[in-house]
């Protein structure tokens, strides 16, 4: 019977001893050469969550977060300290080379393309390397080639491809396996806008078309709106939130953008909550907390310094919720 | 099951072969580099002989010893400089995450470079060994020579990819690869036979896996049957089995302890 979770951690936790940064002076980096001070950092600290099979989830947080690690984890390259970990019904560490036939994994800032061969050359090794049958492998190279758009790409040599054709076949290269999971790592990190999109685009339809399970790590909000439905948030390791995307920016920052048309060449709005952006040309923005201030009574406001002859209301950029997310979790972390 | 596990790892040799054959220029630099040493021995082994020096050995089975030795060194394809880098750039990650064991497809990568480059490296053994000196050594010796001296640098490349491993640790595994590079030159004999040097250098190398490297397949040519045959490949079969217990011990204690640079 399949498992009913995708993945499933359970007070997940993972340390790493660093060496300590080093002092200055004589005595002390001469004691250095015989005893090195290290410290223990904890990366990742009693994760726990599930995902269900299909759900394409964001897992987000700043940098040493611990993401990285929480991948490497489920992937079955790093042990885990302590807790439990299932992936696709495998326990990553004790069943990686099993587990490896059924997940795939793209990290934005490595290689598994050899950098002198075009990637079909990888392509073909890899046909090997998952033990896929030789005709299936072929009509799977053409059916994903023709769905990245690889054309010519797949017998260039890699190091004249541009960085977002050579993202294209690491991702290519990483589905040749039909595996069931998928796991990003910061797979548009570097890329321009419309690579970017291209490649929102195709993971997209790829796990819509296939029903692979996707766990994304990035900084670039895009990337979790476009391609995500559901975020996990950690710091220090910790879990901090668990949700739907859309549910984030509604429950975590109570802040709207408002843009208002008027016929007043400016609008004076000095209200609590009320941080007027730009005002001038008929055209007021602002950012307004609805729980200080309601957004009537900021209409009322406006309307009786001139007529409103438009009016725009947004949710605030996903960027500057999760900035605040990030700024307020460091001093507790808050349940799911 | 096996010729499924063999076939994945044999993808590895190719790909890595077709690798070698696309950095020409790299293998074309060894070439160069050979011929100039050899060259440069060859006119101090003559000197040495017109000069009225002793010399223990015939000069011109000493350029042709020297020739097997770099042969069978320059063979090797020095593995340890990819692996260590592939550590410091996080890539590792990808070899990590295959179903396939990463040390043997590290080493199947090797000798696959190997395979490219034992040939071109041979013949130019050969031609400027022939060139340098107007004299072949018995075919028989040869047909010795080239068997052992590829099983010798298969066996080197395994060695790199356990100094290649140490980068898990140390990062740069650099000066490892130096103290071991002049143990090699010393104790495997690379530029004389070893029977040139003093008695406690000989005693010391008996115990180290150098001379079954490079001094004992070289020897054929000098005709001196210091080793029989069986002997060396007897002495082969010992030292693979050496490296290989290190090499995976090594990635044991690797594996246990790995952090992946860069998250």
């Amino acid at each position: 019977m399949p498992p009913a979770a995708a993945v499933e951690l359970n007070q997940l936790s993972k340390s790493f001893r660093v060496r300590r940064a080093r002092e200055t002076g004589v005595e002390t980096r001469v004691r250095d050469l015989f005893r090195r001070d290290t410290q223990t950092v904890v990366a990742v600290d009693k994760l726990s969550f599930a995902i269900a099979p299909g759900e394409r989830v964001a897992f987000i947080g700043p940098n040493g977060a611990g993401k990285s690690t929480t991948l490497k984890m489920l992937a079955g390259i790093l042990r885990p300290d302590a807790g439990d970990v299932r992936v696709l019904g495998f326990v990553p560490s004790r069943q990686r080379r099993q587990l490896a036939f059924q997940i795939g994994t793209v990290f934005g800032q490595r290689s598994q393309l050899w950098y002198q061969l075009p990637p079909r050359d990888t392509f073909e090794l890899l046909g090997r390397v998952y033990e896929i049958d030789p005709g299936e492998h072929r009509r799977r190279i053409d059916t994903l080639s023709s769905v990245f758009a690889l054309g010519a790409l797949a017998t260039t040599p890699v190091r004249h491809l541009s960085l977002g054709e050579r993202m294209r076949c690491e991702i290519v290269a990483s589905l040749l396996h039909s595996p069931r999971m998928l796991f990003l790592d910061e797979p548009t990190i570097g890329l321009d806008v419309s690579a970017k999109a291209m490649i929102r685009e195709l993971l997209w339809t790829e796990s819509e078309r296939e029903r692979v399970t996707l766990l994304l790590t990035s900084h670039d909000t895009g990337d979790m709106e476009r391609v995500c439905s559901r975020a996990i948030v950690i710091n220090h390791g910790r879990l901090l939130w668990d949700g739907p995307i859309s549910a984030l920016r509604r429950s975590y920052l109570k802040a709207k953008r408002v843009t208002l048309w008027s016929d007043a060449d400016r609008l004076e709005l000095t209200l609590p909550g009320v941080r007027v952006l730009s005002s001038g040309s008929y055209r007021t923005e602002l950012d307004i907390s609805l729980d200080i201030t309601p957004l009537g009574q900021l209409v009322d406001a406006a309307l009786r310094q001139a007529s409103i002859r438009d009016m725009a209301i947004e949710d605030a950029p996903l960027d500057d919720v999760i900035r605040a997310l990030y700024a307020t979790a460091s001093s507790a972390s808050v349940p799911s | 099951m096996i010729a499924t596990q063999l076939a994945k790892y044999a993808a590895f040799s190719r790909i890595a072969a077709s690798q070698a054959r696309r950095e020409r220029n790299e293998l074309y630099g060894r070439m160069a580099f050979f011929a100039v040493i050899l060259g440069v021995f060859s006119s101090l082994w003559r000197a040495v002989e017109e000069a009225g020096m002793p010399v223990a050995a015939d000069p011109k089975s000493l350029v042709w010893y020297l020739a097997a030795t770099e042969w069978i060194l320059l063979s090797a394809p020095p593995i340890h400089i990819e692996i260590q880098e592939a550590i410091r750039r996080g890539d590792v990650v990808y070899r990590l995450g295959h179903p396939v064991s990463y040390v043997v497809a590290e080493l199947a990568a090797g000798l696959g470079l190997l395979a490219v480059r034992a040939p071109f490296l041979g013949l130019t053994a050969f031609f400027c060994a022939f060139a340098f000196t107007g004299w072949i050594p018995p075919l028989t010796a040869l047909f010795i020579v080239v068997p052992f001296g590829f099983a010798a640098s298969a066996v080197i490349t395994a060695l790199y990819l356990g100094i290649g491993l140490l980068a898990f640790w140390l990062q740069d595994v650099a000066p490892v690869y130096w103290v071991w590079q002049k143990l090699m030159f010393v104790l495997g004999g690379l530029m004389l036979p070893l029977e040139l040097y003093p008695a406690f250098v000989r005693r010391a190398a008996v115990f180290t896996p150098f001379p079954s490297l490079l001094a004992a397949p070289a020897s054929f040519v000098l005709g001196t049957n210091l080793v029989t045959p069986g002997a060396l490949a007897g002495r082969l079969a010992f030292w693979s089995g050496v490296t290989a217990c290190a090499v995976s011990w090594i990635f044991r204690r690797a594996a246990s302890t790995v952090t992946i640079n860069g998250g």
